[in-house]
């Protein structure tokens, strides 16, 4: 069904029209016959009536009748004592009692009253039209409210339906307004019954989701942290069998490269679920963003020189609250992936600016750049374009952008990629609320 | 006066209620949109009160037989789109890719003229009484009940038939629809017999001790599958065609592989 409540409304509206309609027609029956044995009752009173009033006497003149709709005739012996201009002078019957008959155009209803004493027989008649139209009019007052009142039992049923439903609507608008990472359980408490088993399975189900990422989280982590001490050992080890072998050994230099690439990829990891917005704290502080960058830069240039490239900052003081620590994290990240992919002797054109809409990092290089299908992309974890290892002969982990995007959420900030102003190349744009709210994730 | 019109009132609406309803729940098999029920009762309407302005001129045709004519052929119209209906949805079992973009025009098109011949019936009832405004009120009420009535029981019949449990097995529908359409069919018949179309015979039994035609269970039957208490030969055979073709359809769809039922659509 499209909606419970439609179905619930009209389902509900058709079973009452038709029981209430169905009694309604019921009661008329029934009612109908009450009023007709009154009526009866009423004729069989005035036929004695008119016997009794009677008292042997003849009435030359006939009595008008009520607008036609009544009439009446006294006879003694057979002969004609009294009777409604509307009646004709013979009798309109001869059978005592109840009697449905023709005369004046119309059908009536008869009682002969006889006295078999005095000889007298009385005949009272109503016109059947006007007995039904009577009774018809009186039970029509009390089945008028039923018919009537039906449209108001509908908009009510509405209402009461909505009203019902409202429970199922607020769980509803709790689970779509529900972050993606908010994977706490929901209100238990205060649900109907018949919501209950549903709010503990989606609980139990939102319980055994937590447990399963916290273990994924868990064990990256935990096994990056338990890879770093070998990792160091093996780095110390190398270090001294470079010394006691002879320079420019083409398998230890390979050797060096793989275990520094191991070093980083585990150091990518680590950064990558500490700065995962579900478990990290920022610790918001005021900080000026050129400075920060220039420090990176100063950092970093060492690497930038050994690949002979041009590395440009502009821009002036940008004051932002922000995750000093991850921030660096964030730049130093764009900056080695400027460096990493840009080949040698390109230029790196680093600018931080106090924009209205707050403060911009734009890093462009001249390097091959990414197809614009490949935006998305880049920033899911261990993506690497074209491989493996990129046509720049570069390794990477393909961590680094998933982490920059992490920061970027971290801060409220949006990341938009395009082309750099060189031939060739990326530019990357990051836009900083200038009073950053701490993700909710990481509050 | 008030039961005269209810009973009335509620054997033409039942009539159109309860083929709306069967050709909802069909519809609802089939995973189709129930578009097509809002525009032949909305066209049904507009011809139902074309139909009475124009009764006077249309009673004439045929040597005063015209109303029985039209009567008799849209009848029979409602019954060949029912064989239509469900020969398109038998293809459809056979053939997943059979296009089923005709079934709703066919449905809306019996809708239409079901609704044309049971609102001209009630609108000529109702303006019989228009010049008597003291009867009006009662008939007007009788007519609402009769009408509530018969829109509750289709309603009701058509949230059954879109119950999952009968809607996995379609020959139910179809045959409560070959049902209804040989009736309707037979209907036609007595309609011609009664034009002098068709040769008149002695009713080959006589049921109305038993179940009188004019019963409110024998009204309800004459809507649901034509009863007659006294049919001719002619009328008795043409029903029974009418009933084995569409019941020969149904127990085919039955037999066949399950509808592609879409069960998010079905309410």
């Amino acid at each position: 069904m499209k909606s419970i409540r439609g179905f619930l409304v009209t389902a509900l509206l058709a079973t009452m029209t038709l029981t209430l309609f169905l009694a309604a027609l019921h009661g008329y029956r029934s009612s109908m016959v009450e009023v007709q044995a009154l009526l009866d009752a009423e004729l069989t009173g005035r036929a004695r009536l008119l016997s009794a009033s009677i008292n042997g006497q003849t009435h030359k003149e006939p009595v008008a009748s009520l607008n036609g709709q009544r009439a009446f005739q006294v006879f003694r012996n057979g002969a004609l004592l009294w009777r409604s201009d509307n009646a004709p002078d013979t009798p309109v019957t001869n059978r005592a009692g109840f009697q449905d008959i023709n005369f004046n155009r119309h059908r009536w209803r008869t009682y002969t009253w006889t006295d078999e004493n005095g000889g007298i027989r009385a005949i009272a008649a109503e016109r059947i039209d006007v007995r039904n139209a009577l009774a018809e009019n009186i039970i029509l007052e009390s089945v008028l409210p039923v018919v009537a009142a039906l449209p108001l039992a509908g908009l009510l049923i509405w209402f009461v339906v909505g009203y019902g439903l409202s429970p199922l609507r607020q769980l509803a608008d709790q689970l779509r307004r529900r972050r993606a990472d908010d994977l706490s359980p929901l209100p238990a408490g205060q649900q109907p019954v018949e919501l209950m088993q549903l709010v503990n399975s989606t609980n139990g189900l939102l319980q055994r989701l937590e447990a399963s990422f916290g273990r994924e989280r868990r064990f990256a982590s935990d096994a990056a942290h338990e890879l770093r001490t070998p990792i160091a050992a093996l780095k110390v080890h190398l270090h001294n069998i470079t010394c006691t072998l002879p320079e420019g050994n083409p398998e230890l230099a390979s050797l060096v490269s793989a275990v520094e690439r191991m070093g980083n990829l585990v150091e990518q990891i680590l950064a990558l679920y500490r700065t995962s917005p579900d478990h990290y704290f920022a610790q918001l502080a005021e900080l000026d963003l050129h400075q920060l960058v220039q420090e990176s830069i100063a950092g970093l240039f060492p690497a930038f020189d050994r690949s002979a490239l041009q590395l440009e900052l502009t821009g002036s003081t940008a004051l932002m609250s922000g995750d000093r620590p991850a921030l660096e994290t964030l730049v130093k990240n764009l900056l080695d992936n400027a460096c990493k992919y840009t080949p040698a002797g390109g230029k790196v054109s680093v600018a931080v600016n106090d924009r209205p809409h707050g403060v911009t990092l734009r890093i462009e290089d001249s390097g091959p750049g990414v197809p614009e299908e490949q935006y998305t992309r880049i920033f899911e974890r261990f993506c690497r374009l074209g491989g493996d290892q990129h046509n720049t002969g570069t390794v990477g982990c393909g961590l680094g952008l998933a982490i920059v995007q992490h920061i970027a959420d971290l801060h409220g900030a949006s990341i938009t990629l395009g082309k750099s102003s060189f031939e060739s190349g990326l530019a990357v744009t990051i836009t900083f609320p200038r009073h950053a709210t701490p993700h909710p994730g990481a509050a | 006066m008030l039961p005269t019109s209810v009973i009335i009132v509620l054997r033409e609406v039942l009539e159109a209620a309860l083929l709306i309803s069967m050709l909802g729940a069909v519809s609802g098999m089939l995973g189709l949109s129930r578009h097509w029920a809002g525009a032949g009762i909305g066209i049904g309407l507009l011809g139902a009160l074309s139909y009475s302005l124009g009764i006077n001129s249309i009673a004439q045709w045929f040597d005063g037989f015209g109303q029985e004519f039209v009567s008799a052929t849209m009848q029979a119209l409602i019954y060949l789109l029912l064989v239509s209906i469900a020969l398109l949805v038998l293809r459809r079992t056979r053939h997943e890719d059979a296009r089923t973009g005709s079934i709703p025009v066919l449905m809306a098109l019996a809708v239409a003229l079901a609704v044309t011949r049971e609102g001209f019936e009630i609108l000529v009832y109702l303006y019989g009484f228009s010049s008597t405004l003291s009867q009006l009120l009662t008939v007007s009420m009788g007519a609402v009940i009769g009408a509530g009535i018969g829109i509750s029981l289709g309603v009701l019949l058509y949230y059954v038939l879109c119950h999952p449990a009968i809607q996995r097995v379609p020959f139910i529908s179809f045959a409560l629809l070959a049902l209804f359409g040989a009736g309707l069919f037979s209907q036609a018949i007595k309609l011609l017999i009664q034009a002098d179309w068709l040769p008149s015979q002695l009713p080959l039994w006589n049921s109305s001790n038993w179940l009188p035609e004019h019963s409110i269970t024998g009204q309800l039957l004459y809507v649901l599958i034509g009863y007659e208490a006294t049919p001719g030969a002619i009328q008795v055979a043409f029903h029974s065609i009418a009933l084995l073709v569409l019941l020969g359809l149904a127990a085919a769809i039955g037999r066949s592989r399950a509808l592609p039922v879409d069960q998010g659509k079905v309410s």
